[in-house]
């Protein structure tokens, strides 16, 4: 991990994705790997004062660059999205523990809610000339989801829209089923309440029959995970939530989990802060 | 840092480290095991390399270079940064001799031509600058950009008897040039704290303050006596203001309360203890002077002040338990502020707290009356923060042509009232 003063080479809009920012920062291009992030300073005084995480959407070791999807929330998220070429972030990362593709893994099925799509986008650049990547996305509208033109050519998409302006109308979780016999692996990063539908479909097969083809990949699936966050370097604990081993630091343990170790209720991460 | 089932650590490899605590462990022991050869090798390698053994790409020794410099990237426009190797290789590589600082990116600092000392209670600091409790972990996470020994100390998060799972989510919220925060005092509980860094303490090389907590008289004297003989623990500070735990701020609030609980401190240990005062307190000062009273050797001023943000979306507040603690540039006026009440009315050394984001605001502390300052949520924004601070600190001795830093300690105080009649005669 390291402070690197990065330079803005291309800002993009992706419609209501927000904004995705390309910025050369050679020293954390060569680090990063998918699942990982940058925490971002929004500007060079103290007011916004926290820094933002953004998971890597391209990480050109090569090229020294990454990419960014930046939304234009609160006033912080507001300032890094209206970055312009040649400006520059001030970026700390790569932070946090990052996905892993098992050798074995034929079949690669990733999981992009919204702006999940970010990391799920690294792994189909890398994965996609390793073995058959399939790519899962869902947004609520056609405007929601990645641009179909910056995809890489050897993965297969399948996308869903909740109004059905494109693609299968629901959700990512609806048409899950249909591609987990083919998967040797998943991955998946999206919100919390998509996580969480994930979670439950992994109780249900936990529950189920032990033949059922395609079981595995998704007892074993791995998940990048959000959470309001502080320093990111591990001191503060504000942005843990809870697993199986008990409270975690999405910044430190995380943002990649495995899907049977976070633990949910209703929808939503679980309460931390109980004693369990 | 790849991810991992686990509790399966079956092919648990060179690359997976789990925190930088257990990369400084295992980076410790390799040094204790390796000989001189290997620690030359060591010398110009990132915290990275001595943990995972391969070169990442910035192996550079800043013993040589000044701060500007060893933050290339940081201060420096990208242009100018050399590729990774061939900054390598213009790293003047150290004696073998020397401690293998360059562990961290940052290892050293040109302030040794400077006086920086301070001193609270028996314990002198080699210089003021030491991080704020909660914002720099139990002392070791920040070693990834630089060496903690850098800092006049190293102040822990806060530390409890037993284990503590802290508060519900959300824990933290921005404000305006602020923070606040309601993490609830999570930590592993004294013992823990011991088991887990009693070992990293010893070698830290700045004294280490454990910020105390508790509930109760007996909590704090238990977790006191539970760390007092840990190698590289040199001071308390008590926690008596806490916003966020139900009772916490229980203590910091009563002038008799505050003083009870530092004198039983006082009774279990010889090391120095510092009570950290709360601006919640109805009367600072009183609690302040309670507590000098009681024996305390040093002051923290202050605490966070409790706060509340409301999410209007959701129409409820955005902290888990409603209310947290402010801190940050917001709170800095109000500390200073404090500082200087406080430091007219008692006589022990004060650490000034509250928003301290550069060389010029810990300077204000400092003139205010504090001999040391404690930076916190801005490192959250800058990480390097303490560290440009120091820098700026000495180059304020320098540039102000000064014996010492401790010239600059309450020169802004107004004129102690003098017991004799003033007598002289002035012509106009």
């Amino acid at each position: 991990m390291v402070l690197e003063t990065g330079r803005v080479v291309q800002a993009s809009d992706i419609g209501e994705l927000g904004t995705l920012l390309a910025i050369r920062a050679p020293d954390i291009a060569s680090r990063a790997r998918p699942g990982q992030f940058a925490h971002v300073r929004p500007g060079t005084g103290w007011d916004p004062l926290l820094r933002r995480p953004y998971s890597f959407c391209r990480i050109d070791r090569d090229g020294g660059e990454i990419e960014l999807i930046v939304k234009a929330l609160g006033s912080g998220g507001e300032w890094i999205a209206t970055r312009r070429p040649g400006d520059a972030l001030d970026l700390l990362g790569p932070l946090g523990t990052s996905f892993v593709v098992q050798r074995d893994t034929r079949n690669l099925l990733l999981v992009a809610g919204g702006t999940g799509i970010a990391p799920m986008r690294v792994l189909a650049e890398q994965e996609g000339d390793r073995r058959s990547v399939t790519l899962l996305m869902g947004g609520r509208t056609i405007r929601h989801l990645w641009p179909s033109d910056r995809l890489p050519a050897a993965v297969e998409y399948v996308t869903t829209t909740e109004d059905g302006s494109f693609g299968t109308r629901g959700r990512v979780t609806d048409v899950l089923a249909e591609l987990m016999p083919w998967a040797d692996q998943i991955i998946a990063c999206g919100p919390w309440p998509m996580l969480a539908a994930l979670s439950r479909l992994r109780e249900d097969l936990r529950r189920g029959p032990a033949t059922r083809v395609g079981r595995n990949a998704l007892l074993d699936a791995q998940i990048a995970v959000e959470q309001h966050m502080g320093c990111a370097m591990g001191v503060c604990r504000a942005c843990v939530i809870v697993t199986e081993r008990g409270n975690e630091r999405v910044c430190r343990e995380g943002p990649v989990f495995g899907l049977g170790d976070v633990r949910f209720e209703r929808g939503e991460p679980a309460t931390v802060g109980l004693d369990r | 840092m790849p991810w991992r089932r686990p509790r399966k650590r079956v092919e648990r490899g060179g690359l997976v480290r789990s925190s930088p605590e257990e990369r400084i462990e295992e980076a410790a022991e390799d040094d204790e095991a390796s000989d001189a050869v290997e620690l030359a090798a060591l010398e110009g390698a990132s915290l990275d390399e001595v943990a995972l053994g391969e070169p990442t790409g910035t192996a550079e020794s800043s013993l040589a270079l000044p701060l500007a410099q060893a933050l290339k990237g940081v201060d420096l426009p990208s242009e100018t940064t050399a590729t990774p190797k061939a900054r390598r290789a213009r790293a003047p590589r150290p004696e073998i001799a020397a401690r293998p600082t360059s562990r961290y990116p940052i290892g050293s600092l040109a302030i040794d031509d400077v006086d920086l000392r301070v001193r609270i209670g028996s314990l002198e600091l080699r210089n003021p600058v030491m991080p704020a409790s909660g914002c720099f972990g139990w002392g070791l996470d920040y070693a990834e950009l630089f060496d903690p020994a850098l800092l006049g100390a190293i102040v822990t998060k806060g530390t409890t008897p037993k284990k503590r799972p802290g508060n519900p989510q959300y824990r933290i919220a921005e404000t305006p040039s602020g923070i606040l925060n309601s993490i609830g005092l999570e930590n592993p509980g004294a013992e823990g704290v011991a088991r887990s860094y009693a070992k990293q303490w010893r070698d830290i090389g700045a004294p280490v303050i454990v910020n105390v907590a508790g509930y109760s008289i007996e909590d704090y004297v238990f977790v006191v006596r539970t760390l007092a003989d840990v190698p590289g623990v040199a001071a308390f500070e008590l926690n008596i203001s806490c916003p966020n735990v139900d009772g916490g701020m229980l203590f910091g609030t009563d002038p008799l309360l505050a003083a009870q609980v530092t004198e039983a401190v006082k009774a279990e240990t010889d090391l120095p203890v510092i009570v950290k005062l709360t601006p919640n307190a109805p009367d600072v000062v009183a609690v302040a002077m309670a507590i000098e009273s009681a024996g305390a050797d040093a002051l923290t001023c202050i605490n966070t002040m409790l706060g509340m943000r409301i999410d209007v979306r959701r129409r409820r507040p955005i902290l888990g338990t409603r209310s947290g603690g402010l801190s940050g540039p917001a709170v800095r006026p109000i500390a200073v502020h404090l500082t200087y009440q406080v430091a007219q009315r008692v006589s022990i050394p004060i650490i000034g707290a509250g928003g301290v984001t550069s060389t010029e605001d810990a300077l204000e502390f400092l003139m205010a009356g504090a001999s040391a300052v404690q930076i916190g949520t801005a490192t959250f924004a800058d990480p390097l923060a303490p560290v440009r601070c120091l820098e700026g600190l000495a180059a304020h001795v320098r540039d102000a042509r000064l014996a010492s830093i401790r010239e600059v300690i309450g020169v802004a105080l107004p004129p102690k009232p003098s017991s004799e009649p003033d007598t002289e005669y002035r012509a106009e």
